[in-house]
């Protein structure tokens, strides 16, 4: 972190009106598609073996339309250069860095190759708190809920915490 | 990899684990299943510049082991109800790691046969670098 970042982030004590409005706005809707390629490669990584996540016969026998899902895959947004998203309310951070803290995950109903869904983030709480490792650090707790297009059922949601320093 | 367990069969202070692997193809997979590109997954050279001492696992890679875990024991007829995990601290890559489970609670709520379970990813020296929960539904 330059001086200048350090300086910046010294400022920062409490929470702007701004990141405080942007607590309990929904993200604009995002879709995500749900591809035979995508369920098998998220599969291969995490190591799943049962067939319903690789085969399609495997998973007709069972009386799915396509290969299912693993829990906690929902798909990978629509990449579009030329058009942009705002996924979550924004606001402007003085925390340059960033990590993973956590994920919880709710499934709902089965999700198959071949289904588009929706998925709508709310950020559900904000603080900046002291940390003994960076001075301050801000913690973000998002939500996340899934809805299929096509029968409009909520198929999954999702809680993601993020830890900026 | 555990076998799919039944209500009946499981008992509250039980216990499952499996190892995964994380080598670097791996994370380079992951990060293709998961869109999550950044370097300190899998440029050597990134990660040294950026003061860690190798690659590190994604976050949410051990979450989805968590997952996988629960899924198994859950088996074909059950079902994950939700799970829960905290990254508490960095897993270095090529390093195997044990994903676990342990039967904390075993009831009966809604007409579902359930079981509450602490989850976790161990690290070689006994240290669990993301502890969580989960509840799944077993076939009676």
């Amino acid at each position: 972190m330059t001086m200048e970042e350090e300086a910046d982030l010294a400022e920062v004590m409490e929470l702007t009106p701004e990141m405080k409005a942007a607590v309990g706005k929904p993200g604009e809707p995002t879709l995500y598609e749900v591809t035979s390629l995508g369920i098998r490669t998220f599969a291969r990584a995490v190591g799943y073996k049962n067939p319903v996540y690789f085969d399609d016969d495997a998973a007709k026998a069972k009386g799915f339309p396509a290969i299912q899902a693993p829990p906690g895959y929902l798909g990978m947004p629509v990449w579009n250069p030329n058009k942009t998203t705002a996924r979550q309310a924004s606001f402007e951070s003085p925390f340059k860095r960033n990590l993973n803290g956590g994920t919880a995950v709710e499934p709902l109903e089965r999700v198959f190759a071949g289904d588009v869904l929706e998925a709508v983030t709310t950020l559900t709480s904000l603080e900046i708190v002291p940390s003994a490792a960076f001075g301050q650090m801000m913690i973000r707790v998002s939500e996340t809920v899934y809805t299929r297009k096509s029968d409009r059922k909520v198929v999954a949601k999702t809680r993601g915490t993020g830890l900026s320093y | 990899m555990p076998a799919a367990q039944t209500w009946d069969s499981v008992s509250e202070g039980q216990e499952f684990e499996t190892v995964e692997a994380s080598d670097s193809q791996r994370l380079v997979i992951w990060a293709a299943a998961s869109g999550d590109f950044y370097q300190i997954h899998y440029d050597d050279n990134f990660a040294k510049n950026n003061k860690l001492p190798d690659i590190i696992v994604h976050g949410a890679l051990k979450g989805m082991w968590v997952g996988k875990l629960l899924d198994e024991i859950a088996g074909d007829d059950g079902w994950v109800k939700q799970w829960d995990v905290s990254y508490r601290g960095m897993d270095i890559a090529r390093e195997d790691v044990t994903i676990f489970g342990k039967i904390t609670k075993k009831y009966e709520q809604g007409g579902e046969h359930l079981v509450d379970l602490e989850v976790g990813v161990r690290r070689k020296d006994g240290s669990v670098s993301t502890p969580g929960t989960g509840t799944v539904r077993l076939k009676k």
